[in-house]
């Protein structure tokens, strides 16, 4: 019972990493990244190739996820996203443009990691990172199980008081809420949504890293399925709130469980699905989303 | 098509029949009260202008008559029944033609579609169906091409249009249907003044033909030579309600809106 | 050509069933609805067409035809529960429903055959038929685009509250996308399990979003024509760009990404530009300046009208 529930927290804080970022880009610039997935699993596979040249630790790898993931997402940004944005008639047609150019962008990493992998799992077995797990009596917790709820946690509550307090932060949430009011106070757009995308993108190499240390190996594909999953646990929480997302990460991933646990599992992949689809009808905005008019 | 020379304003006001009322139309948005306590009636074949500065909530009021916002109390009437639960879109069918204070013209259709557009809601299925294997312009859009003057321009796309030529294609649109009321929000903005005089030309011909016409501008000399009445907003609240030239002496009106409005536009 | 047209089997058939899938999204996006349920209703298609030819042994024209009206049915009942949403919400939503029915097939127990799927689903149905039934489609959704009813559909798209003064009733001609989008779905879905004879859950996914997206973004989301171009495109490209060889896949991200950034119109959009600035080019030069048709042209213009052939709209 006690490893479920670490199981289910250790997943939530995976599934937290990867949406925080999503759920920042989305909540304050207005981007829904649908590359993000790809991103996430393109910088843990750039840490793999670095490591079957050279036997990093940890600590590099992770350097490494973060830094990759970053890079992507400004750069995916830059190419696509910007681009888009400027050449957009309205709001409405730049949001569809945005998340098919997304969908378009994502699939580059993925043939490439594909082709390089033979579509195999990758995994750091040739680092000097040894994963290892410590019986505390009544549970047994990995190092890398520890290292990823402190990096959940800890990130999530860094952003929260970032996004409250931080000046950039509050420009940030400014944007999100009125453009036109935060440009018009100031407020350089640009450089605050490369900065947002930066800081989205590293949060997903991180995700990618830690994920890739805490299963083992992760294959070319599990960006897409990390990518539902990320957001059925924003729509539940609400758009741009990390309050939100952190709830609804941690309900996602103990809900899963609990399926798994208690059933063959085999209707595991669809409560993501099914989630994201009864709050959209019951509750659009989320458990702790802006009230933003949706409707037509 | 007629060409008598329009009356100046209007002298008989009052006594004939209201094709459409409301009573006490109230939109609240939140604690802002956008249009608060507004009797208005639009009688068989006159126009009846709305005039207010800007957000005094003239807007709002044409889009709560035309069901497009929902009222927070009051009634509307349409030939004396209540049509305040009826869907806009079955407005259109009842004889309600509007434009909007921006142009809103279809991108991807010809000046000649954008048009037809207005008419298709008159278009009986068999009519529809023939016109998928044969281009065929109904009389409705032929009348209101000729009226709007825009019969060399029917094969331009509205991206190649001049602002004020894009409004006449809205109001050749909203002609069209064959409407029997006729609401223009702010249809001379942005125009310059030859093409003011010949909107405000069109709209005394079709009143005189009997088109019942809501009016909403900015440009009093225009109102007054145009309207039958005035109505005068503020705040959302009515301050005065009469003949054009009474209204925009009342003080009230002069002081909420006019001004320096009203001596500008007396210098033209 | 016969020869060709044999050794090209699977191709040709891709591509048509490929169209199908396609307008499954392309209908709703013309009419400004961002519906993905054209995918889900592609899986209630194929399992029904598998389930009732191996269980029933029925002509395949009911197979299909059944999994049509469920989808139909299907789509209205989705249509009403998602009226409230719109743009990327109602993306989000749509993808969850197909995402959705791919996992129940996986747990349909013995009615679905579990993860491995449906075997055996042998029928009656040829290529011919096949084409036939796009091309049928395909003159239908034409004639809908043309006319009244396209230019009704346009303003449902690009301005509803402007389209709901024209007296057009916004929402039902978005059910209807819903009710058309779910019957060409399960008509692609239903016609690719008879042809191939097995459905299995792998069929349906997140990947299958991205195949039809793909094809309406880079052929044009505005017309059943950019479906055409963009299935043709993506059914070929395999065999045309063989010295893409395993990089196929990458040439498509960059082509979707490209179009999605520079052409959001597609390939059909490019035509179209052209063909209107080749048109402006051959017209004698028209006054498109305001005071043009200001007072005492009014007798002038019927000429233009006199002769509708000449009217595009």
């Amino acid at each position: 019972m006690a490893q479920d529930v670490l199981n289910a927290l250790t997943l939530g804080s995976l599934y937290l990493l990867f949406a925080l970022g999503m759920s920042l880009a989305w909540g304050t610039i207005g981007i829904l990244n649908f590359a993000h997935g790809s991103i996430f699993m393109f910088a843990a596979f750039t840490a793999h190739l670095l490591v079957q040249e050279v036997a990093l630790p940890m600590v590099a790898l992770i350097a490494v996820g973060v830094a990759a993931g970053a890079l992507l997402s400004v750069l995916v940004q830059l190419l696509v996203f910007e681009p888009i944005q400027r050449r957009a008639k309205d709001k409405h047609k730049a949001e569809l443009q945005i998340l098919i150019g997304g969908i378009g962008v994502a699939i580059v990493p993925l043939a490439i990691a594909q082709y390089l992998t033979r579509s195999v799992p990758f995994g750091y077995s040739a680092g000097r990172f040894q994963v290892n797990s410590y019986d505390l009596g009544f549970v047994r917790v990995s190092n890398v199980q520890v290292i990823t709820l402190a990096a959940a946690f800890g990130l999530a509550a860094l952003i929260g008081w970032w996004l409250k307090a931080a000046r950039p932060g509050l420009a940030l949430r400014g944007i999100g809420v009125d453009a036109e009011v935060a440009s018009m106070m100031g407020v350089d757009r640009r450089r605050l949504a490369l900065l947002t995308m930066a800081v989205a993108g590293a949060l997903a190499g991180l995700a990618g890293v830690l994920l890739t240390y805490y299963l083992g190996s992760i294959a070319p594909e599990t960006g897409d399925a990390f990518l539902l999953k990320a957001f059925a646990a924003i729509i539940l929480g609400g758009v741009g709130s990390i309050a939100g997302v952190t709830i609804g990460a941690l309900f996602l991933a103990g809900v899963e469980t609990l399926v798994l646990v208690t059933t063959s599992g085999a209707w595991a992949p669809a409560i993501a699905f099914g989630v994201l689809f009864l709050m959209l009808l019951v509750r659009p905005n989320g458990l702790l989303g802006r009230q933003e008019v949706r409707r037509t | 098509m007629t060409t008598v020379e329009p009356r100046g304003g209007a002298t008989e006001a009052g006594g004939r029949a209201a094709v459409l009322r409301t009573e006490d139309v109230a939109v609240h948005f939140g604690g802002i009260k956008a249009v608060d306590g507004i009797d208005l009636a639009l009688e068989q074949g006159r126009i009846l202008g709305i005039l207010g500065p800007n957000g005094s909530g003239k807007s709002t009021l044409l889009a709560a008559i035309t069901r497009l916002v929902p009222l927070t109390r009051g009634r509307l009437l349409l030939d004396g029944e209540d049509y305040g639960r009826t869907p806009p879109s079955r407005l259109a069918h009842r004889g309600i033609a509007r434009t909007f204070q921006t142009v809103r013209l279809l991108p991807e259709l010809t000046v000649l579609g954008n048009i037809q557009l207005g008419a298709d809601l008159r278009r009986s299925r068999s009519e529809r169906l023939r016109e998928l294997v044969r281009r065929d312009v109904p009389a409705a859009v032929r009348e209101a091409v000729e009226r709007t003057g825009l019969g060399d321009l029917l094969d331009l796309f509205p991206g190649e249009l001049s602002y004020g030529t894009a409004r006449r294609v809205e109001i050749a649109r909203a002609l069209a249907s064959r409407p029997r009321v006729l609401m223009l929000d702010e249809p001379t903005a942005g125009m310059n003044q030859p093409e003011r005089l010949e909107v405000a030309g069109l709209l005394r011909r079709l009143r005189d033909e009997g088109l019942t016409q809501l009016l909403v501008e900015h440009d009093v000399q225009m109102m007054v030579d145009t309207c039958d009445r005035l109505l005068a907003m503020n705040q959302g609240l009515p301050i005065a309600e009469g003949a054009p030239a009474d209204v925009v002496r009342d003080p009230a009106v002069q002081e909420a809106y006019l001004g320096k409005r009203w001596n500008r536009a007396g210098d033209r | 050509m016969s020869q060709w047209f044999v050794s090209h089997l699977i191709l040709i058939q891709g591509t048509f069933i490929s169209l199908l899938l396609a307008l499954s999204i392309q209908v709703p996006l013309r009419a400004g609805v961002f519906s993905f349920a054209g995918i889900g209703s592609y899986a209630l298609g194929a399992y029904t067409a598998a389930i009732l030819t191996i269980r029933l042994q029925v002509a395949p024209v009911i197979a299909i035809g059944a999994g049509v009206l469920l989808a139909a049915v299907v789509g209205y009942l989705l249509a009403l529960l998602v009226a409230r949403l719109s743009g990327l919400y109602l993306g989000m939503a749509t993808i969850a429903f197909a995402l959705f029915l791919g996992v129940a097939a996986t747990n349909g127990g013995e009615l679905t055959g579990g993860p491995t799927g449906l075997f055996g689903a042998i029928s009656t149905l040829t290529t011919a038929h096949v084409i036939a039934v796009t091309l049928v489609v395909v003159l239908l959704l034409a004639a809908g685009e043309r006319g009244a009813y396209g230019r009704r559909v346009d303003a449902v798209r690009e301005d509803p509250q402007l389209a709901v003064t024209l007296g057009i009733d916004v929402n039902r001609v978005r059910r209807r996308v819903f009710v058309v989008s779910g019957a060409l779905g399960a008509t692609a879905g239903g016609m690719y399990t008879l042809l191939r004879t097995t459905v299995s859950p792998e069929t349906i996914g997140f990947h299958l979003v991205v195949t039809a997206l793909t094809m309406i973004i880079v052929g044009g989301s505005l017309s059943w024509a950019g479906a055409a171009i963009g299935a043709l495109i993506f059914t070929w490209l395999p065999t045309v760009l063989q010295f893409v060889g395993e990089w196929q896949l990458l040439v498509y991200g960059l082509l979707v990404t490209a179009a999605a950034v520079y052409v959001p119109g597609g390939i059909l959009g490019l035509l179209q530009s052209g063909w209107r600035r080749y048109q402006r080019s051959r017209r004698p030069a028209v006054r498109p300046g305001a005071a043009a048709a200001a007072a005492g042209e009014h007798e002038a213009p019927l000429a233009t009208l006199g002769t509708p052939g000449e009217v595009r709209s």
